[in-house]
């Protein structure tokens, strides 16, 4: 029936250059009217300072949301996003891009990072993993990715979500707070003096004491529940990962991230990532938190059904 | 009539594409004909303003006179408030036009590119960041 529809439009598409001609300038008046609808759209609404959809309206908000100036090195409080501008994603430690030949793939589907050799622990869970990017990409419903049923994402995969959603330090005399938007995750980063805990029991989110050196905030973790993966290619990770990020505030707009993954249980080397360059938040936090009632019911009425393993 | 509605709307969502990526969406790609439009009109059956996807169901009277059971994926909530969309937005038995990527199986499923409400608006499930940005420099 589906396909009936699917070749009903394709036949429109064949008579296309005879329609084409005739209503050409009412369809390009068309097109004029439409992008004119979204740019008000977008101007006056999302995108703007403190806008929160469902919430308050901006003229509701103060006007001015960012810190005063000049600002103080030592303080990371704000709220912070990856660049948004010429399309930049980051999805993992790296930047670096598969030459993927088909190009009928988005861009995200093309894009896998480089990790380091993996040993054979790694490489078995690399294997049992179904991603729904990259180029292993299954659809979700027939992948194994936990997000999919909003278990948790576990860190640093969190963090990748600041292409979409900001994060935000908020800092306290004992500890630092990271607040990840997705999930409405809050890792603790303890600055009282406390090392790392010797044997702990794994955790989504790992546990993480930080320390300043000069202006740079370097926060360790370890103590990883390895149900989670390092990002949405399925690339693993062990409960002996260790973390070393370098944060540092270049100006009163920019915080730079440097990371170092050691897992020597799933990689024959360290993982040193990229250089990530946050940018200061254009919106305020929101809830958005994945509640697995409906991203089930959203399983089972729209995206299975698409692949065909929806339950009955 | 019901010819020139649908080419107006392949029209206008050709142009919308060029040069635009879709908005990474879980699985999107692999899901669903990235490089393929389709239009149909049908009915409001319900609307899930839900985290973190939202999911519109409608049933579309295909050229034989069968009804089929259509569904579309799009974005979260804060992704869709940004392109104009609200929770309140559609009730069972509104009348849409919808245009989207069409599932790779077959069935009737489809990743959202833009709808026609029963009113003439025109919203666009394209090209928006959880960011609040638009891929789309046009936004």
């Amino acid at each position: 029936m589906a396909s009936t529809t699917i070749l009903h439009t394709e036949r429109i598409a064949i008579d296309r250059s005879l329609v084409m001609r005739k209503h050409f300038f009412k369809s390009v008046g068309l097109l004029v009217s439409v992008l004119a609808l979204c740019s008000v759209a977008g101007a006056q609404t999302y995108g703007t300072k403190g806008y929160a959809p469902g919430a308050w309206k901006p003229e509701e908000l103060p006007k001015e949301l960012s810190q005063p100036k000049p600002f103080n090195a030592h303080d990371l409080s704000g709220v912070w996003s990856m660049p948004t501008k010429a399309n930049y994603e980051r999805h993992s430690l790296n930047d670096k891009r598969l030459n993927i030949q088909d190009k009928s793939l988005p861009g995200e589907m093309r894009a896998q990072s480089y990790p380091p050799a993996m040993t054979a622990w790694g490489k078995e869970r690399f294997e049992a993993a179904k991603p729904s990017y990259g180029p292993r990409s299954v659809p979700p419903g027939l992948g194994n990715d936990l997000v999919s049923t909003c278990e948790p994402m576990g860190y640093p995969r969190d963090l990748w979500e600041a292409n979409l959603r900001p994060f935000e330090f908020v800092m306290a005399s004992d500890r630092v707070l990271q607040h990840m938007q997705y999930h409405d995750l809050w890792r603790t980063i303890w600055t009282d003096g406390r090392p790392l805990p010797k044997n702990p029991d794994p955790a989504w989110n790992g546990y993480s004491i930080g320390h300043w050196d000069g202006d740079t905030f370097i926060v360790e973790s370890t103590g990883y529940d390895d149900r989670t993966w390092l990002d949405h290619f399925g690339n693993p990770h062990s409960d002996q990962m260790k973390l070393v990020e370098r944060y540092k505030r270049l100006d009163p707009d920019t915080l730079q991230l440097d990371m170092t993954l050691t897992d020597p249980k799933a990689y024959m080397a360290p993982w040193v990532g990229d250089t990530i360059t946050f940018e200061r938040a254009k919106v305020a936090i929101f809830e958005e938190i994945c509640a697995p009632s409906e991203e089930n019911r959203f399983n089972d009425r729209v995206r299975d059904a698409a692949v065909g393993t929806a339950k009955p | 009539m019901k010819l020139r509605s649908g080419m107006y709307g392949i029209l206008v969502a050709s142009f919308l594409m060029l040069g635009v990526p879709l908005f990474a969406h879980h699985g999107t790609g692999v899901a669903y004909e990235t490089d393929k439009l389709v239009t149909v009109k049908g009915t409001v059956v319900d609307w899930l303003w839900s985290n973190p996807h939202c999911g519109l169901l409608f049933d579309v009277t295909d050229d034989k006179g069968n009804l089929v059971h259509w569904g579309a994926e799009l974005g979260n909530p804060h992704q869709m408030s940004g392109a104009g969309f609200a929770r309140d937005t559609f009730k069972p038995g509104d009348k849409i036009t919808v245009t989207g990527h069409p599932a790779k199986s077959g069935a009737p499923r489809m990743t959202l590119d833009h709808l026609v409400l029963a009113d003439g608006r025109t919203l666009s499930g394209r090209g928006v960041k959880g960011n609040g940005e638009h891929d789309d420099p046009s936004y």
